[in-house]
């Protein structure tokens, strides 16, 4: 666990500095299972900061969020860095944009923080039901201590936290320029069994599956908002001209718009499982990323945000790749 | 009327995006050669099959599109020396994505066609075609029109 007080003197030993601009990090919510994001550009605002198993979001996600103004004549631009707190799955974010050139190396300060695993809040919920209060937790290897309003009850990992941190490869962050803790041993392994599971159905299956997953989505767009790799200035969902799904919440624009987007993340998509996370209907946003991540991997060797020194994957190509479905 | 009658009846739209300087010069072979390819194929043609997004195969099965054929050089022979490469990288994982979805893969047709290989290209709408039928009529998410 992060001792709170070392991450907070960190944050502010990083926000003093003059080419420092704002830190972004996470701070206690008004309630419920998640922490919420904190953005802070003051040293004294610094004791907000905390870190434990609450803190689900991906700070990496407001990185590129930022409206790049035109600058007044005769001003210079604003090239402070910006500081964020990253978790292992966080950082493969910010290893992405790097390779993809989305800011560079100097831009960035990069608090690493080794992770065992976060809550996932829908499980809470179905152990705890809706609470009123914020809510803090700790982990150690083989427990969670939920903390709700001073009330602490424990329960294994599996049951509580999220599946991705059950099948996590990156607990310490890839890419930091300070380490806030001691590296966690890697603890989880991904064998991809559930897409394997659904790869097994048949045609007709896995659109049923997908009729009724993609019919309940009423297209708020959270998934791609939240999404950190999704930092088009222009997005093609909401581009008029030309206009490439249409606006109407049907089976047929739904299901376009959500091919569209995991395409868009093919080779791309690291797994911070985000979208599902804020998908206020509910879809297994992650099963089709998933599918494309397994794939990637198995044909083409290839695993986003691992090295920024990598090609993008599709803005490459190699002279054997697969062609099995060619006729 | 029996299932076998409907399939008998059922002739797919195939929508083909052909590259420029192979796949469509290798279809106009084909007609100036006189050879019979099925009638089934809509062609649209593209300077390059590394021009195609994937998006169109999308858009093409939301539109009426049975089944889609995109079709280019020979790998080593793309006219703009790699366009092909990443075609080829990109409608792999379409591919696999749209079968996930439940898309029957046999929807999605990849070939290469050189501008001297005519009789090729109708062997490919054949098996384009075939394959299309099996799949059946594509209602799974095209675009309907609405009746307010």
């Amino acid at each position: 666990m992060v001792d709170s007080k070392k991450l907070q003197d960190k944050a502010r030993e990083t926000l003093v500095r003059d080419d420092v601009r704002r830190l972004i990090g996470w701070k206690r919510g008004t309630y419920g299972y998640e922490a919420a994001p904190a953005v802070i550009k003051d040293a004294s605002d610094a004791e907000a900061l905390i870190f434990d198993p609450t803190c689900v979001q991906n700070p990496a996600s407001f990185l590129t969020l930022e409206e790049k103004l035109p600058v007044p004549r005769g001003a210079e631009p604003d090239t402070r860095k910006v500081a964020v707190m990253v978790k292992g799955c966080d950082s493969r974010a910010i290893v992405q944009h790097l390779l993809e050139k989305a800011y560079g190396r100097d831009d960035v300060i990069v608090l690493g923080i080794p992770c065992r695993g976060v809550i996932d809040r829908r499980k809470a919920q179905k152990l705890f039901g809706d609470v009123g209060v914020a809510v803090s937790a700790k982990i150690d290897k083989e427990k969670v201590a939920v903390d709700i309003g001073g009330e602490v009850k424990t329960v294994d990992r599996k049951d509580i936290l999220m599946d991705k941190c059950l099948r996590c490869r990156y607990p310490n962050p890839l890419v930091s320029d300070f380490l806030l803790d001691e590296e966690v041993e890697k603890f989880a392994d991904d064998d991809f069994a559930d897409v394997v599971e659904f790869e097994k159905q048949a045609p007709a299956d896995k659109w049923t599956h997908w009729d009724e997953q993609f019919g309940k989505c009423i297209r708020c767009y959270s998934c791609r908002n939240v999404c950190p790799m999704c930092y088009c200035v222009e997005c093609v969902v909401t581009k008029l001209r030309p206009q490439w799904t249409r606006r109407s919440t049907d089976i047929s624009e739904n299901t376009a718009y959500h091919i569209q987007r995991a395409w868009h993340l093919a080779g791309r998509c690291i797994e911070c499982m985000e979208c599902q996370r804020v998908c206020p209907v509910d879809i297994p946003i992650m099963t089709l990323n998933r599918k494309l991540t397994r794939d990637v991997k198995e044909l083409f060797d290839y695993e986003p945000g691992v090295d920024t020194e990598a090609q993008p994957l599709l803005a490459s190509y190699n002279p054997q790749d697969p062609e099995e479905y060619i006729m | 009327m029996s299932e076998d009658a409907k399939n008998e009846e059922f002739e797919p739209n195939i929508v083909a995006f052909l590259c420029n300087w192979c796949s469509y010069a290798g279809a106009d072979l084909a007609g100036t050669s006189r050879m019979h390819y099925l009638p089934n194929i809509k062609i649209i043609r593209v300077m390059c099959s590394g021009r195609v997004n994937p998006l169109f195969l999308v858009n093409a099965l939301q539109q009426g599109a049975d089944g889609v054929l995109i079709s280019g050089c020979h790998p080593g022979d793309c006219h703009y020396l790699e366009g092909n490469y990443y075609a080829r990288r990109r409608f792999m994982l379409m591919h696999k994505l749209l079968e996930h979805v439940g898309v029957d893969p046999g929807r999605v047709n990849m070939s290469w066609v050189s501008a001297s290989e005519g009789a090729k290209f109708g062997d490919v709408v054949e098996e384009a075609v075939t394959k299309a039928k099996e799949a059946g009529p594509m209602d799974q998410f095209r675009r309907r029109r609405i009746n307010w």
